[in-house]
């Protein structure tokens, strides 16, 4: 009897659209925008794209041939490579279990706000009115009802991560119906992803371009665009600028999980991974920056929209105290009306001085955000403001599910190839990792899970990402040994890899790891106890929060049961 | 002639309440931004407007208090500017020094703010009662909520993926193993038909088992 062959892709392009798939996710449109504004706008690009250059392609390059050359999963590639470091492949799926297990409820709130959208009012454009019917629910007049939306109804938050109140019934539903698609994804390993993927790939980039073109004709969204590409030049100046380069690079890559070793496990020995290597990266960065102009003129219009709002506000208020006729005042002198009536009336203008004057463009434009407050607060603000929003809604948030769904496939198929390497049952092997996602999946649909939420976003994956790939690189420079490497890939591509490559494997890439974990360890210690944001009921906004021994509990486990390997090194450097 | 101007100023100063002022514990202030609401239509607020709150607020009044019955007369107006905002007090039809309080004023508008405001093509926004606060309409309820049918579309969609995949699986599996024992006779036959030319070539043809015949029959 014949042994079953391993499967493979269907065409290389499935594979590259595979990469991508995976590659592109959320991080690009609400953690590269932040970045962006946060450090200098146009000038971030410049340690962007040499992070990219020096870190982030050969690392790519690196896995996909570790992948294509053992054709097998993450373990069973590394205990290929050498039988004492198994345990980088082992940590690599304990860090994508992780991230599974947080990763979809975001997929969960996307389905939420989709269904929503289907309503002739959006649920987050108004506030609900309170049980006298005299005025909106307090909570939301004094957030604002895209916060109300997402805090109250959505997530029915509580005040700290202590309180765990049931579950939300209607997170709980669209959190099953986000396994159950990624089930449907992967239940027939690369036959079904494969298909998947060719949707999930690029249709994102449809709803991006539709979204250029809607925002660049939005009212004020030129303001963003030029804010952000306006480069100040001095924050390169700053080494935070190009920690944060060198890890959105490493992170949005999707380096060390394990999934791109699965994927390529699946290739043709012959594949030329080499230059598809260079064009997933390329792809992934140029995502970014897309999705950054998109979500500028986003904020753009959104800044332009409470600033006018703002001064319409003021022009009321001048007018119904100083009770003059309603054409005096309009848009665009109110501020000379300010300084006028502060002259002639000082008593009756300081009655009111707090709530005038403090309209400001540039301040609008300045308030930066990221992660899901970003996606599911500031977007739906923005969108609520567009002629035929239903539709805008709709557009998005598929464009959001894609852009998790597509990542999750990832990280799915880099448990599930290492496990389907030992055993043969694939069938129901993959039902049963998504059945154990779920159910403990579910403690982040409570009314805490929010918290729980950031606290494995924040410290799940970053740290033991470093570590692994730093392992993996010095694994295969100097353990498995540069030329063994080299000849591999030959055998695979027909040439030798460049010098360039190879001084990146061997010497650039390691140092930069190193650098950045020192780095991360670092502000961890002196970070002192994590602290987190909590959603105040009482002041309707968010709040910082310490924790309490629990979270750090929580993090110190995590981390050693990552790797076992770690554990050795910890109780050598201890006993130093 | 000069009587002529004495008896003006009486009948000024007799229609000029003194207890209508602002921040008067009896009345209202109202707040009318035509242009806000109306643009190039608005109309232009004159003596004729004012007749028309009054008769208005006339009519509010007689809704709410049942029997009483209200006149143009019993609305008194002060302090109009220029914003078109004014303070306004109601005396009661039966004695004019007797004032309405403000309960019952407040009240009466509520009931018929819907009127009110249409008379002057107005919303609630733009035809302001300071610190009456509008009985805000509520948003349409559904029944079922409709988030919650689009995701039993979905949710039936990709369930019947899931099972439609998991058939195909199964009838899949069966058919191979149907197919492997056929396959097997198959090669059997095969080879057991090479053996018999094989023999054919090489061994005696044994007459007692063959049917044919060497002769023909006649």
């Amino acid at each position: 009897m014949e042994k079953d062959a391993r499967p493979n892709w269907d065409s290389p392009m499935q594979f590259v659209l595979a990469c991508v798939s995976y590659a592109v996710g959320l991080g690009n449109v609400w953690r590269f925008p932040y970045l962006c504004q946060m450090h200098g706008g146009g000038g971030f690009l410049i340690p962007y794209f040499i992070m990219l250059l020096v870190e982030g392609v050969p690392l790519f390059y690196m896995e996909l041939a570790i992948g294509q050359k053992m054709r097998l999963g993450s373990i069973g590639a590394w205990t290929a490579i050498s039988p004492y470091l198994g345990g980088v492949g082992l940590a690599s799926v304990v860090t994508s279990l992780y991230l599974c297990l947080y990763y979809n409820i975001i997929n969960a709130w996307s389905f939420w706000y989709l269904f929503h959208s289907f309503q002739s009012v959006l649920p987050w454009a108004v506030c609900p009115i309170n049980a006298n019917r005299t005025a909106p629910i307090e909570e939301c007049e004094r957030a604002s009802p895209t916060q109300y939306f997402f805090y109250r109804e959505t997530l029915n938050i509580s005040s700290t991560i202590e309180e765990n109140g049931g579950i939300h019934t209607g997170q709980a539903l669209c959190f099953l119906l986000t396994w159950v698609i990624t089930y449907l994804c992967v239940v027939r390993g690369v036959q079904s992803t494969g298909k998947v993927v060719y949707f999930t790939a690029t249709f994102p980039y449809v709803v991006l371009f539709i979204y250029l073109i809607r925002g660049f004709t939005l009212h004020g969204a030129v303001n963003g665009v030029k804010y952000m590409f306006t480069p100040k030049m001095d924050q390169l100046a700053n080494p935070t600028t190009w920690i944060n380069a060198a890890t959105q690079i490493f992170f949005s890559l999707g380096l060390g999980f394990g999934s791109l070793i699965a994927f390529s496990s699946y290739n043709q020995y012959n594949n030329n991974f080499e230059r598809q290597a260079i064009t997933v990266s390329l792809i992934n960065s140029g995502t970014s920056i897309f999705a950054s102009i998109v979500t500028f003129a986003i904020y753009g219009f959104k800044a332009t929209i409470n600033y006018e709002n703002c001064l319409e506000r003021t022009r009321i208020l001048l007018l119904n105290t100083f009770n003059l006729a309603e054409d005096t005042i309009n848009m665009d002198n109110v501020f000379e009306w300010i300084e006028k009536l502060n002259a002639t009336y000082p008593e009756q203008f300081n009655e009111i001085a707090n709530d005038t004057g403090n309209c400001d463009l540039e301040k609008e434009l300045a308030t930066a955000v990221e992660g899901p407050g970003l996606a599911f607060i500031v977007y739906s603000e923005a969108i609520t403001n567009m002629p035929l929003s239903q539709l805008w809604s709709v557009l998005y948030f598929i464009m959001l599910l894609l852009l998790g769904v597509g990542s999750m496939l990832g990280n799915i198929t880099a448990i599930i190839t290492p496990l389907q390497d030992f055993k043969a049952a694939s069938l129901f092997l993959a039902g049963l990792v998504c059945l154990f996602c779920l159910l403990l999946g579910l403690g982040f649909t409570t009314t805490s899970g929010n918290y729980w939420f950031t606290i494995f976003n924040d410290y799940g994956a970053t740290f033991s990402l470093l570590f692994i790939v730093l392992i993996e690189v010095i694994t295969v420079s100097y353990i498995y040994g540069i030329k063994r490497f080299e000849k591999d890939i030959e055998d695979m591509l027909g040439h030798r890899p460049n010098w360039y490559w190879k001084i990146m494997w061997v010497a650039i890439s390691p140092l930069l790891l190193i650098v950045l974990f020192v780095f991360y360890i670092v502000n961890y210690i002196m970070g002192g106890t994590p602290t987190y944001q909590a959603w105040d009921k009482e002041e309707c906004s968010l709040a910082v929060i310490v924790t309490v021994t629990l979270c750090r509990c929580l993090i110190l486990l995590q981390k050693s049961l990552t790797n076992p390997w770690i554990q050795t090194i910890r109780c050598i450097t201890a006993k130093i | 002639m000069l009587d002529k101007i004495l008896f003006l100023l009486c009948l000024a100063s007799a229609l000029a309440d003194e207890r209508c002022m602002p921040d008067t514990p009896h009345g209202f202030q109202v707040r009318l931004s035509i242009k806000t609401a109306l643009g190039d239509e608005a109309y232009v607020w004159n003596e004729n407007e004012m007749f028309l709150f009054r008769a208005s607020l006339a009519f509010a009044m007689r809704n709410h208090m049942n029997g009483q019955q209200f006149e143009v007369s019993n609305i008194i107006v002060c302090n109009e500017t220029m914003r078109v905002s004014f303070w306004f007090i109601v005396t009661s039809p039966l004695d004019t020094s007797q004032l309405i309080d403000q309960e019952n004023v407040e009240a009466a508008i509520r009931q018929s703010r819907n009127r009110i405001n249409s008379a002057f093509l107005l919303t609630d926004k733009t035809l302001e009662f300071v610190d009456i606060l509008p009985t805000l309409a509520t948003l349409y309820t559904h029944p079922t909520p409709p988030w919650l049918i689009v995701f039993g579309v979905v949710m039936g969609a990709v369930g019947a993926g899931i099972i439609i995949m998991l058939v195909s699986s199964v009838v899949q599996k069966k058919r191979k193993t149907n197919g492997k024992p056929q396959d097997k006779d198959d090669d059997e036959e095969t080879r057991v038909k090479t053996v018999e030319n094989g023999d054919a070539h090489d061994g005696v043809h044994n007459m007692s088992f063959s049917e044919d015949e060497r002769f023909t029959k006649m």
